[in-house]
Order: structure tokens, then sequence, then C-alpha cells
């Protein structure tokens, strides 16, 4: 029995082969119900224009209910942009990612969403706190999010 | 930002109201749904069945769990613990409060015949689902007829009720199976929702460091306090149906049944009768975070008891934080000048003891005693060595002996600079004025009562003399710092070394905090005024100290959350990030060109505001300037903070 995670990514994924990523944004590899990578470039006149970076989404098996970790891949010379809530080891602050993810979204509602934070950064710069939270950031960026669901509030 | 956000909603809005009919309330009153005590029992049930296009027949074995060709118990889309109240889940479905977990169809195609429907039925669970019987109703034998709709298509297929629930079968946009058109709809936003995946939605759990147990908002429009409201279809079947009417009228047609959802115009409230809420099928909740708060709690309220050696500081254990019985032992304590608590100065077994025999002692803690023990030992190793040697440096030099100074009590200084106290011989350690941190404390945290209150709590009149809180922090920055310059550190007994000068603003500044804290605790409005925490505390590297300052930190934060809750949600709420409502319309099915555009251009004239505000303001709402708040006099606690600090300073993607 395939879990619900498994289920709903395939028919994500039948939908997008049957009727394609939104603009700007193409699906890499899907080889499993694991690891999902897309390539994201912003459309038009912006900071980033011209710039290809790849997304990594990693699903656990209560996906939809829990949310995809979701990073930007730094390896295979691929890099992260430079946002101010994009760290340099890919991991971004994106509440929809943590604390306000809804079931409802989906695989290409969040590429959607970060091509649109992408766009609407004004100016270049990595996160204050970039060093130190690389230096121990752990592996799964949810995990972040984690002590960040803790202590927000 | 919030105007915008208002009139999204509105837009998506819109187009319900053009409905404009209400047809919940309209619909008839005999059909309220029945209360969970008319449940019959099975036999009954399956007796009087005897309509040939029965419901049911001898599957008494499941049956008695079947209402409107649904089950009580989830079919297995969901793998993860199923925590949530079975009984009142079942019951509110028998009530028809809440549509039955029925079999989801995996694809749903107009054109489908009753055996395309049956077939279609994903087989979830374990258990082979028992609805379908073949034509020869009512023979006990068939019980054993738990066929595979395969096998039940025969004849009379197109009056085959249970296939004819699926007729305009709903897709639940959450976990993209279809199911009969009767199901769940958002309370708010009356979006479909399976019972399936409404019983996933839950608040976050509590943890100790974040007290606030917020309900669980709505996926589609992030409204607070998710709930469904249910309409059941207009016969009953199974459980709850009427005994002397037959249970099916009139089976569902294909024709009538999709069509009879109208788009409410209103929304129900979370609190309105015909409404389920997330937290009435989990009504631990309530129970779960007062336990992770009273835990919480009683970690905050313990303080590290240090001992005084030489200059030295030495945690020698933590207290319980039961306060209250701290307290009446702090009275006799101070009765008696210091009896029983003396045992502490053995070290820390006899606290490792009583960590043991505390339920809810987490391993952290511990492992913290072990670090404290080892301390202590090596600590005393060390000087024993030293006094040996002094004593023989003294046996040689006979003069020095009682001449000089004490060990540092300067915590009794006020801003007057560096300053030692002087004892006036060896014993001095076992002397000191009871009060001492009393007296410390109050002065240097403006006297505030439950300041002072605090900090008598650990005091320990024993000979070693150990501290409150609040004056173990003040000189341990000191002496961890005047330690690492070298100084030998003082045996036991001895007069010793010239106590090193004593920063009493470090300490002055330390104590305030701490009587902040206190303070912020008894009155969560003075939450404002809380001092971050001295520079020189940030960048201490002891780690008793920063077990101490997180406790407080903790403790601080938790009255502040408790208070604040309320307005914070609703506070919070424009910021969500508006969620494409379009894709889940019932009337035209999702398709991912729609949605992502819908989604572009939502999150795209949302974001215009985040870019704006998040220059001007790192943290643009209520809620992050509040975690600053936190954040900054965390910082020195530990990476882990740290790492969260960094993702408080990101904002939602539309602001």
């Amino acid at each position: 029995m395939a879990s619900i995670a498994a289920r709903r990514l395939g028919k994500e994924l039948k939908e997008i082969h049957s009727e394609g990523c939104p603009v700007g944004i193409n699906l890499v590899k899907a080889d499993d119900f694991e690891t999902w990578w897309f390539t994201i470039e912003v459309m038009g006149e912006s900071e980033y224009k011209g710039e290809v970076y790849t997304l990594q989404f990693r699903f656990d098996g209560q996906y939809p209910i829990s949310s995809p970790a979701v990073q930007f891949v730094i390896t295979d010379g691929r890099q992260a942009p430079i946002h101010p809530h994009v760290y340099s080891n890919g991991h971004i602050c994106a509440s929809i990612l943590g604390n306000e993810w809804s079931p409802v979204l989906s695989v290409t509602a969040v590429c959607v969403t970060l091509q649109s934070m992408l766009a609407s950064c004004k100016k270049k710069e990595r996160p204050a706190d970039n060093d130190r939270y690389v230096r121990h950031a752990p592996d799964n960026p949810k995990k972040t999010q984690f002590h960040y669901d803790d202590d927000t509030v | 930002m919030s105007r915008d956000r208002a009139a999204v909603r509105e837009l998506v809005i819109a187009p319900w109201t053009k409905h404009g009919t209400t047809d919940y309330d309209g619909r008839g009153t005999d059909l309220t749904p029945s209360s969970p005590a008319l449940v019959l029992p099975p036999f009954s049930f399956s007796l009087l069945c005897t309509m040939g296009n029965t419901s049911s027949s001898g599957g008494r074995g499941h049956h008695d769990e079947s209402v409107d060709y649904g089950s009580l118990v989830p079919q297995g889309v969901y793998t993860g613990p199923r925590d949530w109240n079975h009984a009142i889940v079942s019951q509110l479905i028998v009530a028809r409060k809440l549509a039955p977990f029925y079999r989801p169809l995996e694809d749903y195609e107009e054109s489908w015949d009753d055996d395309q429907l049956l077939a279609a039925r994903k087989e979830l669970n374990p258990r082979p689902e028992n609805s379908e019987q073949p034509s020869r109703s009512d023979s006990i034998h068939s019980l054993s007829s738990k066929s595979s709709s395969k096998r039940s298509i025969p004849n009379r297929e197109q009056a085959r009720p249970e296939a004819a629930v699926y007729r305009g079968a709903m897709e639940c946009p959450i976990c993209f199976l279809y199911y009969p058109s009767n199901i769940n709809r958002s309370r708010c936003c009356d979006q479909a929702i399976c019972t399936e995946c409404f019983v996933q939605i839950k608040r976050n759990e509590p943890t100790a460091t974040h007290l606030v147990s917020e309900p669980a908002a709505c996926p589609f429009c992030v409204q607070d306090n998710f709930g469904i409201v249910y309409r059941p279809p207009l016969w009953k079947a199974g459980i709850g149906s009427d005994a002397s009417a037959p249970s099916w009228p009139e089976p569902p047609k294909e024709s009538t049944q999709p069509l009879t959802h109208r788009r409410r115009q209103k929304s129900y409230s979370a609190d309105s009768p015909e409404v389920v809420t997330t937290d009435q099928i989990r009504p631990d909740w309530e129970s779960k975070l007062a336990a992770v708060r009273a835990a919480v709690a009683r970690r905050a309220n313990r303080r590290i008891v240090m001992r005084q050696v030489g200059d030295r500081l030495i945690p020698v254990g933590v207290t319980s934080g039961r306060i209250h019985a701290l307290n009446s032992e702090e009275v006799a304590e101070a009765a008696e000048g210091g009896g029983s608590r003396r045992r502490r100065r053995h070290g820390g077994n006899s606290q490792l003891e009583q960590f043991m025999s505390i339920p809810g002692q987490d391993l952290e803690e511990l492992m913290l005693m072990e670090a404290m023990r080892l301390s202590l030992i090596e600590h005393e190793e060390q000087q024993r060595k030293e006094a040996e040697e002094k004593r023989k440096q003294e046996e040689e030099d006979a003069a020095a002996t009682n001449a000089r100074g004490s060990p540092s009590e300067t915590g009794t200084s006020h801003v007057s600079g560096p300053q030692t106290i002087s004892g006036s011989g060896s014993s001095t350690l076992a002397t000191l004025p009871s009060n001492l941190s009393v007296q410390f404390s109050s002065e240097a945290s403006l006297a505030a009562p439950s300041a002072s209150q605090q900090s008598r709590e650990p005091l320990n009149t024993g000979k070693p003399n150990s501290r409150s809180n609040s004056r173990s922090r003040a000189s341990a920055f000191t002496t961890d710092h005047e330690s690492s310059n070298g100084e030998p550190s003082n045996s036991r007994n001895q007069r010793t070394t010239n106590p090193p000068p004593f920063s009493a603003l470090n300490a002055a500044l330390a104590s305030a905090s701490t009587a902040a804290a206190i303070l912020g605790n008894s009155q969560s409005s003075n939450q404002e005024a809380h001092t971050p925490v001295s520079p020189t505390a940030r960048e201490s590297t002891n780690p008793f100290l920063v077990m101490a300052q997180k406790e407080e930190q903790t403790r601080n934060l938790s009255p502040h959350n408790l208070t604040q809750t309320a307005p914070t949600s609703s506070d919070d709420h424009p910021q969500r990030p508006p969620v494409p409502l379009k894709l889940s319309t019932p009337s035209s099915p999702r398709t991912s060109q729609d949605r992502s555009d819908h989604g572009l251009n939502d999150q795209l004239s949302s974001h215009g505001h985040l870019a704006s505000a998040s220059n001007s303001e790192p943290f643009p709402s209520s809620q992050k300037r509040k975690s600053q708040l936190g954040a900054e006099s965390e910082q020195e606690c530990n990476d882990l903070m740290s790492r969260d600090n960094g993702q408080r300073v990101t904002s939602p993607p539309d602001g």
C-alpha cells in the first residue's frame, strides 16, 4: 500500500508531466518520491535575471500533512541565490516551508512561491546571520524549522 | 498589507455569494442528525433492512460500523499515528456531523458505471471493506461474502447505492483522492476536505520552548480554529438509519447528488453547533499543553546551587524547582540555620539520586548533574593538593598564617567598583551571614519582592555557602574570567590569596536581568522592560551559567506567551500566505496551470510588500519583533538558539 505521500506525489508528478511546470520552473529529476529537483528562474526584470537555480525537495511519508524539506542545491557547481532569506548552504527561510505550511500547497505551488520570493528581492545579500547559521545548520532544513517553531512565539 | 490581503480574500470569496442560497439552512428539520444515543445495535439494524437494494444484510460483523456506506474507521489513506479520539470521531460520524470514512477512488470519471466506480475504490485497509453484497440479501451466510467488488457485479447494477454514492465524487484537495460528494466542508471557506485528511490536522504539539498551542488553522484560507461542517445526504443507511422508514427511500441519483452542494454564503463560527473543529476530536490538547507548561515551570523555577570555595563558585546541584516544597524547606532552613540542605555539599550524588526519582526529569539534567559532580570532584582534588602545598609552604614560612584576606564576598558590594570584603579568619566561609544573597539581590535588583524571594530559595547556610542564582551568576561571570587569568584557587580552610577584583557592574547587570526575568514572570506586562543580559554574560562560556540563563529565558518567555496568544494569532493572521483557493474549487477540477497562475499572481502581489517591509524593518510582524526581543537575550545561549534566530529573521513570503 503506497503511502499518502507517494500517492499524492504521484498525482502531482502526473500533472507536471501532463500539463507542464509553471513558467520558469522545470523538473530536473523526480526518480522517486523522496527527492525531486527543479530548476527555477525568475522571469522578467529582477535581481536574478538570467540566473538559474536548482531547488531540491525532500519528502517524508507524511507529506502533504508535513511540509517538504526544500532548499537550494549547492553541489555540482550549483549555487544558492544571494537573497536575504537564503543561506549560503541553500537553506531557505520561508514560513510556508515551516509553520505556515499548508497541505493544500503543492510542489509547484512552493516553486512558484519561492520564485516570487526571489523576484521581489531588491537587494542581493545574505541573511545577517548567515555565517553563524551555516556553521551549525543541520542537514535537513526542517530541523531548523523545528527550532524555529519552538522559539518563535 | 492587510488591506491587500483582505482584498485578495474578498476576491476569492465573492463568487460564492452569487449563488446566494444557504441550502444548509434550508435542509429539512426532520433530517437533523441523529444523536449518538440513537445508535442501533447491529442486530436490530440488520434485521430491519428489507429493501431490495438493501444497504446491508447479514453483514452484521462489519455493517454495524457502516454509516451511509462509509466507515467509522479510517481506510488507511494515512499511515501515521491515529492520535485523535476515536470514540468522538465515531460519534460524530454516527451523528452525521462528520462524513464517514469512505473508501476513496483513485480516479473518477463522470462516465463510469457502478462497476467501474466500485472497482476504482481503493483497497486501502488491510481489512477488506465490507459494503457490497451479492443480490441475495438477508441471508446470514452472506457473511462470508466479503467479496471483492468485482464479484458483486452480477445484477442490479445501477441500483447499488454503495456505488451510487460515488456519483459526482469530489476530489479532496489534500490527498487528491475522490470521495462521495457528501464531503466535509471547511467551516470558514467552504472547501472540501475528506475525513481522512481532516483528522490529520491538529495543533502543533507544544514543546518546552514553545508553550503556545494555537488552534490549527484552515489549510485553505488559514483562518484560525479550523473546523468543518458536514451536510449528510438526504437518506440514511447503516447506523442511525431510521428503523421504521425504509433506510433508502430514494437512492442517490447521479443527477441529483452531485448538484446538491451549493456554495454557502455564510461561514460558520468555530463554536456553532454544526461545526466540528480539530480540537473537538483531540480533546486532550489542553492537558498536553498543561503538562508541558508544568514541566517548563518546574524547570524554570530550578536554580543551580553554587558553592563558593575561595573565589570560585562550584555548581553543586540544582534545586528541584518545586517551588512550594522549596519554600517550606527554606523556612525550615532559615530557622535552624541550615541543616537539611547541608548534604548538598557532599556533591551531586544525592542530587543525582533525587533526580532519578523524579519522574519527567530528562537526560539532559542528569547529565548536567553528573558534569557538576565531576567538576566538583576534580575541584576538590585540586584544592586538596593546593592545600597540601600551601601547608608545606606555610610551615616553612610560619609567620603568614592569620594575616590576610578572605574569600571574595564582593557580591554584596554595590556599584562602587572592585572591592573586597575582608573576612576575619579562616572560617569566613562558614560564618558568612546566611542572608547574603538576599541582601545582594534585593539591593542590586531594585528590591523586587519576588526577586528576593526567588533568590533566597537555594540559599544554603551550610559551611560552604551556596548561593542564590542571581548571586551565583554574577559571581560566576567574574570568577570565570578571573580564573582564566591564572589566579590560583583557594584551599578550603585556609585564608587565601587576595580575591580578584570583582566587577560589581557586571554583577548588577546580570542580577538585574535575573530580577527582570522574575518580574516578567510575575507581572507579564513588564515584559518590555526586560533588559538583555549584559555583554559580559553574552560572552560567557560557562556552561552552568548558560544553563541558568537559558532557564530564565524559558521562564521569561512563558508568561509572555500565555498572555499574548490571542492578539498574536489575530495579528498574525493576515500575514499568512494566500492560498490559491481556486485550486480546490469543486466545480472546476484541479488544473495545474490554473493553480499556478493564481498562485503566482497572489504571491507576486503580496511579495511586493514583503520586499519593502523587510527592507525597512527586519521583523515585520509584531510576532517577529517579539521574537527578536527573545532572541537578543537568548543569543548567548547556544548554537541551537542562534539558528533559531536566523530563522526568525525571515518573514513569511507575503510579508
